[in-house]
């Protein structure tokens, strides 16, 4: 199109515009300040109380030798695996289950089974705690009761990521089986008829009925859990505040202990940013994987 | 007439010299002249660590000197640990504003430190040198820093042995034993021979509080150990009191003589009660928790001084509190603060009560700075929790033979992170000490280079 | 046929009441935790039921915190944010998914950017914004920022782009303007997402501590869960589990009572296919 022909357009959808200005300029507010500040922040060390001082690139290089950072990164990721393969599985599974219409008491178990996630992690994370204990643990205690070992769950560096990996899928699976839920019923029960007129089975049904009408939502619930995982917190820091040693330490956890606990604000900020890059890097290729079916750049527009 | 001139003359001298004592004396007083008002106002403190209690002490001592404080309020703002004081003071300094500030804030050395530096503090060296003979000896060393004094003590608590007599009367051990650590081991051995493995002789903490209570509050300081020479490099690996330090708690580990269960949460609490720790060398402050958690275990617990070794003759470090006035402009309340903690501190009778109240609602009870007060009876009342024992007065003994604390330095906040990862591996068996010692050094060496070197070397 | 359907729908019935007991069982101890007397043992197989039950533990928590005053606060943050966030979400969901204007693509992508940043980085930056603006310790520092989320316009578009454009040509070639047809067209139908995200949103505004704790100065500006969090964490604090666990029961009601409302609205009535035809 022509300048001119553009103008125009953007003239004509002045609605569009105005609807989606109000991000926009909240992020000119809230977000680039931030975002610029803590960028230059890499650059320093700054411990929040005395005199900023310029170190270059010397965070970044510290964090590629830091053993720690590294041991966050491989701990995240493993957790970002689980809860792809875990929450997505079972969220889907359940909202399948309970998008059938003549299922009795679909109300309550939908509001039963939401409850994980409308209690605060901090508190659950404590139950868990309790849960996972070596010594009085309920875990450990069915453990013994059936003559197997105990297991030291959040005491020893290999077992310490297991409890926060059962926590945080037991915690956020219904938020994504509730989005789940939405995204079904966008999809036309004339479909499923049709499709079962055409003979096909429950697995045929799922594959080339189900998903593909889900796959906008799907495509938003891959983005969602990828960042969330990535950006898992509370979880570790409750359980078992990221160790013994660096075993179950996660990226945002090291940040904030950098930050607010050895008061390294630079190098906070550094961690931050190489978070950034790494999401970047796990979200285009979800973007890209994704863009074939159609789903992120929408074809029906007005 | 010489002889009127010189009566006068020296009638004059003399009047003035005493109008000069009088003067003197009155103004080296706290409240007896001039009545003394604080500006209205709010003054803001922020705490942690059941803070409650130091608003009950502020109402209490508005409620007895009302004409100072009219028009003042006094609001104490509980945050979650001295981490988030410092986060506060960040923000507000970095907010470019020192108005924001509490007019008082409590803090730790490492902290107060850096904030001395950035000048966001107080020097309350001038007001605090002359009562420095009056308190226990230790109570101003780590309000020290480069030579000045920059926050006011508010407890000091010593490190202690708390151990359930019960279990020593059914095994027929003598408590007596453990006044070395060499003697501490050999009670454990005892106790888990006779006990068939059921009694441990005290607990290890899987996280990061080990090195806290066993190593940095415990063990090291009484070995006369350093992490840093004076010269900033690092030591800790080669230092000989913290690879004794080390070496000993590692043979506790190795014997099997320590329960594996964080401490301050309820697992601990309950093999506690069920009788399966036999000891706690911890920090005094440990008895409210005792008392808070396992209430029903009264009578059956006593307190002694924490074990030595042999040849070193060092007391357990103690536990400071300490509150900081901040440097805002006009300092409007550091005036009311320091005379609230002088009456804190020398009001006796104030004191008592305010300390029965604390005691009637479950709180910590702190024991006086002031020698002249420690020695009072009402410190060495029986507690029926320890059986009768005087815990107030135990702790007040705890306080006579202390060993300095390790040299806080501003890199600390990380160091304490990085030696924990260290020790928790070893805990938890994925190192041994030797390898675990190994790392303290190189990671230190690695991440934090160097630690300022002591400004306040002896 | 029905023999399959009944043995189906029996497994069904299996596992969802399976799942539903995993749910449940943390919740459970939570709540029963907090209503035994703080020397009640409370880890073993044995603890399960608590064996003298009391509301003392409430009563302390009301008596350390200020309760309804947390509450109201937690309350206006939520309720007003959620408002505005699922209304302006959803708009700009709408304008992304169903509308083709230059640079969509690449405005769209900025703000699936933009997700990818730690909130966390910024704490210090952010504060000094607030303290400019003078929000401090008042509301707005906490409905403001988050008034319009990417994630939310993310999942409105991601929702709404399976509404039939085609019902919209008709209506603007009635007359209708573009708000209008936002309003009465799209907003009914797309009912079900938008009382999805209202609850997310309520539920994330109102559990969040990390911001509240940040910019609010004043005990009685916290908000709940900024209270109670603040009971378990203190280094020298010896509130006993029980009465946490009250604290969190507390903090929870609410949120259940809202999910209950909630509900109601994410029963389609109309699925898009029904209206299609």
């Amino acid at each position: 199109m022509t300048p001119h022909q553009t103008m125009r357009r953007i003239w004509k959808m002045r609605h569009a515009y105005a609807f989606i200005a109000p991000f926009y300029l909240l992020f000119l507010v809230f977000g680039a300040f931030p975002l610029v500040w803590s960028f230059i922040l890499t650059f320093n060390e700054w411990d929040g109380l005395r005199p900023m001082k310029a170190v270059g690139l010397r965070n970044y290089a510290l964090l590629l030798r830091d053993q720690r950072f590294l041991d966050a990164i491989g701990n995240t990721a493993v957790y970002w695996a689980a809860n792809v393969v875990f929450i997505l599985a079972l969220s889907l599974l359940m909202a399948s289950l309970l998008n059938d219409r003549r299922l009795g008491g679909r109300h309550a178990y939908r509001l039963v089974l939401f409850l994980p996630n409308v209690t605060a992690t901090v508190a659950v994370g404590l139950v868990f705690r309790m849960v996972f204990d070596y010594n009085s643990g309920l875990i450990n205690g069915i453990l013994e009761a059936l003559r197997l070992p105990v297991l030291p769950w959040l005491n020893s560096t290999g077992l310490s990521k297991v409890p926060v990996m059962v926590l945080s899928i037991w915690r956020d699976t219904p938020w994504y089986m509730l989005i789940m839920i939405s995204g079904l019923q966008t999809i036309s029960p004339e479909l499923y008829q049709a499709a079962t007129v055409d003979g096909a089975g429950r697995l045929q049904k799922l594959l080339h009925v189900t998903l593909p009408g889900l796959s906008p939502v799907l495509f938003f619930c891959f983005i969602a859990l990828t960042i969330d995982s990535f950006r898992i917190f509370t979880e570790p820091y409750i359980l078992t505040g990221g160790g013994p040693g660096s075993s179950s330490l996660s990226i945002v956890q090291y940040l904030y202990e950098s930050g607010f606990t050895a008061f390294k604000l630079g190098y906070a900020s550094s961690i931050a940013y190489v978070l950034t890059l790494i999401l970047l890097v796990v979200s285009a290729a979800q973007v890209i994987a994704f863009r074939n079916r159609g789903s992120v750049v929408e074809e029906k527009t007005a | 007439m010489t002889h009127t001139r010189a009566r006068v003359s020296s009638l004059i001298s003399i009047a003035s010299v005493f109008l000069v004592l009088c003067v003197g004396t009155v103004s080296g007083q706290s409240a007896s002249s001039k009545p003394y008002k604080a500006p209205p106002g709010k003054m803001v403190i922020w705490a942690f660590g059941q803070p409650q209690f130091l608003q009950m002490q502020l109402d209490d001592y508005f409620a007895r000197n009302p004409a100072e404080v009219e028009g003042v309020t006094a609001e104490v703002v509980a945050t979650s640990g001295e981490e988030e004081v410092r986060q506060k003071t960040m923000l507000a300094v970095a907010s470019g504003t020192l108005n924001d500030l509490a007019d008082v804030i409590s803090t730790f050395p490492v902290s107060m430190q850096a904030m001395s530096e950035a000048g966001v503090l107080l020097d309350v060296t001038a007001y605090l040198q002359p009562f420095k003979d009056k308190f226990v000896p230790g109570a101003y060393d780590q309000a020290y820093y480069k030579g000045r004094l920059w926050a006011l003590p508010r407890s000091l608590r010593p490190q202690l042995l708390f151990y359930n007599k019960e279990i020593f009367d059914r095994y027929g051990i003598d408590p007596k034993e453990m006044a070395t650590f060499e003697g501490y081991l050999s009670v454990g051995r005892k106790l888990k021979s006779a006990s068939n493995g059921q009694v441990f002789l005290s607990y290890e903490d899987p996280a990061s509080r080990t090195w806290r209570y066993w190593g940095r509050r415990g063990l090291l300081p009484q070995a006369g150990a350093n992490i840093w020479g004076d010269d900033g490099s690092v030591v800790i690996d080669k230092d000989p009191g913290a690879l004794k330090a080390l070496h000993f708690f590692e043979s506790l580990h190795k014997e099997g003589l320590l329960l594996n269960s964080g401490i301050l949460q309820p697992p601990l609490y309950e093999a506690t009660r069920q009788g399966k720790v036999a000891t706690f060398y911890i920090g005094a402050f440990y008895d409210e928790f005792l008392k808070a958690n396992d209430k029903d275990m009264e009578g059956k617990w006593r307190v002694m001084s924490a074990p030595v070794f042999k040849g070193l003759n060092l007391g357990g470090a103690p536990v400071v509190d300490i509150v900081a006035i901040t440097n805002k402009p006009n300092a409007p309340y550091a005036e009311l603060y320091k005379r609230i903690w002088y009456d804190y501190n020398f009001n006796s009778p104030a004191r008592q009560a305010y300390t029965l109240a604390v005691l009637a609602k479950n709180g910590p009870v702190q024991n006086p700075l002031s020698r002249a007060m420690l020695d009072e009876p009402f410190w060495k009342q029986p507690d029926p929790y320890y059986g009768g024992q005087s815990f107030k007065q135990m702790e007040g003994l705890g306080l006579r033979n202390v060993s300095l604390n390790m040299r806080v330095t501003t890199a600390d906040a990380e160091t304490d992170t990085l030696i924990s990862a260290e020790l928790e591996k070893f805990v938890a068996n994925a190192q041994t000490m030797d390898q675990a010692i190994a790392n303290m050094g190189q990671v230190l060496r690695d991440k934090i280079g160097t630690a300022p070197a002591n400004p306040d070397k002896k | 046929m029905n023999a399959r359907g009944g043995a189906s729908r029996a497994v069904t019935h299996v596992v969802l009441i399976a799942w539903c007991v995993l749910s449940v069982f943390p919740l459970l101890w939570m709540i029963g935790t907090s209503i035994k007397p703080v020397t009640e043992a409370i880890g073993g197989l044995g603890s399960m039921i608590p064996r003298s039950p009391s509301a003392a533990n409430y009563a302390r928590v009301a008596g350390l915190l200020p309760l309804a005053r947390n509450t109201l606060n937690s309350f206006i943050v939520a309720v007003s944010g959620t408002i505005i966030t699922v209304f302006l979400c959803s708009l700009a969901g709408f304008a992304f998914a169903k509308y083709s204007f230059p640079g969509r693509d690449a405005l769209f992508l900025f703000l699936l950017a933009t997700m990818l940043i730690p909130p966390e980085a910024g704490i210090v930056p952010t504060f000094l914004i607030m303290k400019r603006l003078g929000w401090i310790n008042t509301y707005w520092a906490l409905i403001v920022p988050r008034a319009a989320t990417a994630i939310g316009i993310f999942y409105m578009r991601q929702y709404i782009a399976s509404f039939p454009t085609e019902i919209m040509e008709q209506a603007r070639i009635d007359g209708c303007s573009e708000l209008r047809i936002y309003g009465r067209l799209v907003l009914p139908v797309v009912l079900p997402a938008l009382a999805a995200w209202a609850t997310i949103a309520f539920i994330a505004r109102w559990n969040d501590f990390m911001w509240p704790l940040l910019l609010m100065r004043s005990k009685d500006m916290y908000t709940l869960m900024v209270s109670i969090s603040i009971l378990p964490v203190s280094e020298g604090l010896s509130t006993p589990w029980p009465v946490i666990m009250a604290g969190t029961t507390i903090a929870v009601a609410p949120l259940i009572c809202v999910y209950v409302i909630m509900q109601r609205y994410q029963v389609s009535g109309l699925t898009l296919g029904a209206v299609k035809g």
